[in-house]
């Protein structure tokens, strides 16, 4: 990960085409997207849909591979190829058109088949950051898939085919530290402060202030002092239980004073330290996925070639283990206060938010050299949303599809229990792809041949479920649909899928939000879509 | 050669509906631009498109009809060239308009198959659904928000219409608390962009922002409210302003200083409450950096910092001289989240305010998110949900309707399998929907003894009840109260409502001839009594009010409460809405999802952008 390069002080042109989505990934994801490079593997009409998405939002290069002409079918679905292109090479026509998108993309093509490139040019993928192929037929696929994966490149395989769609994610290692939590509450370590935070709101005695002084304390002064209320009234012990919780909320709320008119009026303060009371009190843990994480191989055994995010895994790791407890995010929710008080607060939150992360700063720089890896691979100010960012921290390990295809059958069972699974399509997609392998033809695409490519996919399917020990069978009338699309992609689905698929690459490259993990299957007749995990 | 670009997956049937089917495509934004190119590539021959926006370099970077060489022009104007230069053999109109003005009425919309909504406002989007039913072309409606989006078909007898559910009122702040008491960055950012109206844009008397002596929590025992001397000016700002020649000094001193020196005469209001600091000029600019709130995170953009005093008032001075060198020559300036000297007029006019009233300061960034009400927007989601639009149209052209059921679009989370979740049927409609119920039926509860024609027209009839030019008549008694020919009820206008007779138990009937809708109301008195009450408010049914404020009441401030013990997140929730319509517009007035079996809480990401 680069640290974001200096901006000038006024708004950028850049910025401001990106306004809307730097609101969602922030500068330095913008910049991971505008390094990466990414290749396309063929420019159907779902390979355009993905790419014009990616484009879009700046990324830095992508290169299109592809070794087939344009066809007129390609231009009657394909955006991004018009009717005076037919006969010419794809990946070239795709290119031109895609690069008006956006003048700062750069974008080039191979005009070869994947298969051609495999086997002539060993390394050519591993210098991209994704790998994305559609319509790829099981032989390019499988070592590819290979490939990619002893290479460490994620690869996105998508698909679609008539109604279906298809999207699987390929990726080794997938490290997250902004996940982006649905719901995120204040870190405020109230119950088990650390010792500057105790002093600080031990000074202030709830029941000794008049009304202006109180009107004026910050929420959290006065969610402490009424803890502290609670455990002398329970012999020491927390407050846990909800009951426990509503006793602390009427406690606040009887402190309410009277006004020289004799109206009792509880403060705004108050009545935010009254709905501080469920998110503020519960005791600071450490997360079980992250526990997990610090306690992984990668994070106790480091090597030269550790990622920064297993570096700084291991920096807090030794945080933790001094201190029994995560780094405070240091950042406060807004409180009533007179600024003072406010900002004496948010000092002390920030104060330790800052010695922590330095303390795992330090510790990351002293693991480089002891590992004896370049200097600057990992920058303070990564530390920093590191440590902010900790409790969600999120690693996800994948599986090869060449794998899913040679080894494991998948245990798919349990799914097509239930007749309407869309594993049920997951099926055919697969019975789809051994046929193409088999006789270089989609189902269906000779009008005459209809009838009997249903036969042959029948055929195929069933054995595939035989060999996946599967007593289910496939209902003829999914077969049917299927050589009814003869190979053609309906646009509205393919502009469906692209925009998914588009938004993965996005989570991929980004290091945000947690990816699809790690099949998807869409079906536009019922509008439903489900995820599994092969 | 002409190709045949009717998608051979779809069967005979839709195939030929798809040829002869003349769409209408309304807003040519992110959705719009998506879903004229999935139509276009889907067969579709004859579509029509308008919009009334132009472009901006911010739509850029998903609204890939347009380039930069675009920016300035009309949208449905260059999405139709673009569309017509990938593909000339079909027929495009545009049309550069609001598709509420006059000339759009029933027959315009009786003469398309379908209607596709790409909106990103509700006044619109009230409206086309009204224009639908009125005509009975089936509507398909969609949103995104960020990652979050949906899509669904309105159809006149077979589904929910747009206004069937009550949606939650777009945010609005009562007027004391921008002008006296501010508790919250939202009441500065507000106040500023009125400051900044009254400076230089169109003047709006709702808009003051100067103290409100009237506030009544500013009344002594005795009932008597400050009106004295003070420096209640009879001229307007503006004017003073100009007879200055903006000078910033002045103006700041009487904005940050005299002002709030007069507010703090107001002692009522700080009995519970942290009472304003007035600051000088002078006093501002040697500040120094002393006041910076350093949010020292991650990221180095200007933009995300938050400015010290010194520079904010550094910023107001050099902004006003800007502004009002752009205002010589012409009779207001219109602020525009993406014009950079409005912007920074608002952020260091928002942020001094907020210094003042011990408020926490924002960055530029976080107060144009507020200022702008800014939903993210991203090539992906509208992607995906145009593709749904045009799927959802091939269903309602061959009148499939029951498979049309609402699709959502929602970000992954830990408890969610789905990416796309559809409803497993279609929302039935509301009997006593004020809109598409036989009788349309509405109580409104306004001050009768204070509330003039005009204002109920205004704020009552076009902007809560989204009616476009209505004519109002007393029930059974033939007095006209509101005409929308011109001039015809003028004298009406500033008189009150029990000036004309519309009292507590009036029936008015009201017609808006261009929807073609009529809508019964009881006129209800009411007088709001506490400072946070609304000032007026609309429900079919007077026991919604009271469910809604119970609810209000209940729960400490007003808040749902958070019950988010563990796991207790998978179970349908809803979601709150934006403050605005969002900008591609989700039509989020129903986000509770009902998908199969498990199911997630989805958050809007606009929380996210305001941190």
């Amino acid at each position: 990960m680069a640290s974001p390069p200096p901006k000038s002080p006024e708004q950028t042109e850049k910025s401001k085409k990106y306004d809307r989505q730097l609101r969602l990934w922030g500068d330095h994801g913008q910049v991971l997207l505008e390094n990466a490079k990414v290749c396309l593997i063929n420019a159907t009409t779902l390979g355009a849909e993905i790419l014009k998405s990616l484009i879009l939002p700046g990324i830095g290069a992508f290169t299109i591979v592809d070794g087939e002409t344009v066809t007129e079918e390609d231009t009657g679905s394909n955006f991004f190829l018009d009717y005076d292109s037919v006969g010419m090479p794809r990946a070239r026509v795709a290119t031109q058109s895609l690069l008006e998108l956006n003048a700062d993309v750069h974008g080039d093509y191979i005009d070869e088949t994947p298969e051609h490139i495999l086997s002539h040019t060993q390394n050519f993928f591993n210098k991209f950051n994704i790998v994305i192929g559609t319509s790829l037929p099981e032989k390019v696929l499988i070592p590819l898939s290979k490939h990619l994966w002893e290479a460490n490149v994620p690869l996105i395989v998508c698909r679609s085919i008539g109604f279906l769609g298809y999207i699987r994610l390929q990726v080794k290692e997938h490290t997250v530290i902004e996940a982006h939590p649905d719901n995120e509450n204040p870190d405020l370590r109230l119950i088990n402060p650390w010792p500057e935070l105790k002093v600080h709101l031990e000074k202030t005695d709830i029941s000794k202030l008049d009304n202006k002084e109180r009107s004026h304390v910050p929420a959290l002064t006065i969610l402490y002092y009424f803890i502290k209320k609670f455990q002398e009234h329970n012999n020491g012990a927390l407050p846990r239980s909800r009951s426990d919780k509503d006793e602390i909320r009427k406690m606040i709320q009887e402190s309410a004073v009277c006004d020289e008119n004799g109206v009792q009026i509880l403060e705004d303060n108050f009545q935010e330290a009254i709905h501080l009371v469920n998110i503020g009190i519960n005791p600071q843990i450490i997360p079980t996925q992250l526990k997990k994480i610090l306690e992984d191989d990668c994070c106790t055994h480091l090597t030269q070639d550790s990622s920064p995010f297993w570096i700084m895994c291991a920096g807090l790791r030794e945080l933790v283990q001094a201190e029994e407890s995560l780094p405070v995010r240091g950042t406060l929710p807004d409180m009533a206060s007179d600024s003072g008080s406010y900002i004496a607060l948010q000092q002390i939150y920030q104060k330790k938010a800052l010695s922590q992360s330095e303390f795992v700063y330090r510790r990351v720089c002293q693991i480089v050299t002891d590992l004896g890896i370049q200097q600057d691979i990992i920058s303070e100010q990564e530390v920093k949303l590191f440590c902010k960012h900790c409790s969600e921290l999120y690693v996800m390990r994948g599986s090869c599809i060449a794998d899913e295809y040679e080894k494991n059958s998948p245990d798919l069972s349990v799914y097509l229990e239930d007749p309407d699974s869309l594993m049920f399509s997951y099926v055919v997609l697969r019975g789809l792809e051994r046929f193409l392998g088999e006789y270089n033809v989609y189902p269906g695409h000779l009008d005459d041949q209809v009838e009997p490519d249903v036969l042959k996919l029948k055929i195929i399917t069933g054995k595939l479920l035989s060999e996946w020990r599967c007593t289910q069978i496939l209902r003829d009338e999914r077969v049917h649909e299927v050589c009814r699309y003869g190979g053609a992609e309906l646009h509205s689905v393919s502009a469906v899928l692209g925009g998914i698929a588009a938004h993965e690459a996005i989570k991929l490259l980004t290091h945000q939000y947690k990816p699809l993990n790690n099949t998807f299957i869409y079906d536009a007749i019922t509008s439903s879509s489900a995820t599994y995990t092969l | 050669m002409q190709l045949d670009r009717t998608p051979c997956v779809l069967g005979e049937e839709a195939r030929s509906l798809v040829k002869e089917a003349k769409i209408l495509v309304v807003g040519a934004g992110g959705i719009g631009c998506e879903v004229l190119k999935n139509l276009a590539l889907s067969g579709f021959q004859d579509i029509e498109i308008i919009d009334l926006d132009t472009i901006d370099v911010s739509n850029l970077n998903r609204q890939f009809l347009f380039r930069k060489e675009h920016v300035g022009k009309p949208k449905a104007v260059v999405a139709r060239e673009t569309i017509l230069g990938y593909n000339p053999d079909i027929k495009v109109k545009a049309y550069h308009d609001s598709i509420t003005s006059q000339e759009y009425g029933v027959n315009f919309f009786k003469q398309f198959s379908l209607v596709l909504n790409a909106l990103d406002n509700r006044a619109a989007r009230n409206h086309v659904n009204r224009m639908c039913l009125a005509a009975d072309i089936p509507l398909i409606e969609s949103g995104t928000a960020g990652y979050s989006g949906q899509v669904e078909l309105i159809k006149k007898g077979v589904t929910q219409c747009y206004e069937c559910q009550p949606k939650p009122t777009q945010k609005t702040y009562p007027g004391c608390t921008i002008r006296n008491t501010p508790s919250e960055p939202v009441h500065c950012i507000v106040w500023a962009k009125h400051l900044f109206n009254q400076l230089f844009g169109e003047e709006d008397p709702d808009q003051d922002v100067s103290p409100d002596s009237e506030d009544p929590e500013a009344k002594t025992e005795d009932g008597h409210s400050m009106t004295d001397t003070g420096n209640v000016k009879r001229i307007s700002t503006r004017q003073w302003a100009q007879e200055i020649d903006y000078n910033p000094t002045q103006l700041f001193n009487k904005f940050f200083f005299e002002d709030i020196e007069y507010l703090l005469k107001m002692e009522n209001l700080w009995k519970s409450r942290k009472p304003p600091v007035p600051i000088k000029w002078e006093e501002a600019t040697t500040d120094g950096e002393k006041t910076e709130v350093k949010d020292d995170d991650n990221i180095k953009n200007t933009d995300m910092k938050v400015w010290s005093i010194n520079k904010c008032a550094q910023v107001f001075a050099k902004t006003v001289d800007v502004l009002k060198k752009e205002l010589s020559g012409r009779n207001f300036l219109v602020w525009d989240k993406d014009d950079q000297p409005g912007m920074d007029f608002v952020t260091a006019c928002a942020n001094i305010r907020s210094h003042i009233f011990s408020i926490q300061m924002q960055s530029k960034f976080s107060t144009k998110s507020i200022a702008g009400s800014i939903i993210p927007a991203i090539a992906t989601a509208n992607a995906i949900v145009a593709g749904l639009v045009v799927l959802h149209a091939f269903r309602a052209l061959q009148e499939q309707y029951e498979r049309c059921s609402a699709v959502y679009l929602r970000r992954k989370s830990k408890f969610s399998k789905f990416v796309l979740a559809a409803d497993n049927e279609l929302q039935k409609a509301n009997p006593v929907c004020y809109v598409c119920s036989p009788k349309p039926f509405v109580n409104v509860f306004v001050n009768t003894n204070t509330m003039t024609v005009k204002e109920f027209e205004n704020e009552i009839l076009k902007k809560q009840l989204n009616m476009i030019a209505p004519d109002v008549v007393l029930d059974g008694k033939f007095v006209v109260v509101i005409s929308s020919e011109e001039g015809e009820t003028q004298a009406n206008d500033n008189k009150t409502l029990v000036e004309m007779s519309v009292v507590e138990g009036t029936v008015l009937k009201c017609d808006d001839f261009l929807q073609n809708y009529e809508l019964q109301i009881a006129v209800n008195h009411y007088e709001a009594k506490e400072k946070d009450d609304p000032l007026f408010k609309v429900a079919v049914n007077p026991e919604d009010l009271k469910a809604k404020e119970d609810i209000k009441n209940g729960g400490a401030n007003g808040k749902k409460e958070e019950n988010h013990d563990e796991d207790s997140d998978d179970e349908p929730t809803i979601v709150e809405n934006p403050p605005e319509d969002p900008q591609e517009g989700s039509s989020s007035k129903r986000r509770k999802l009902n998908p199969p079996e498990d199911s997630d809480d989805d958050l809007i990401v606009l929380d996210e952008i305001i941190e």
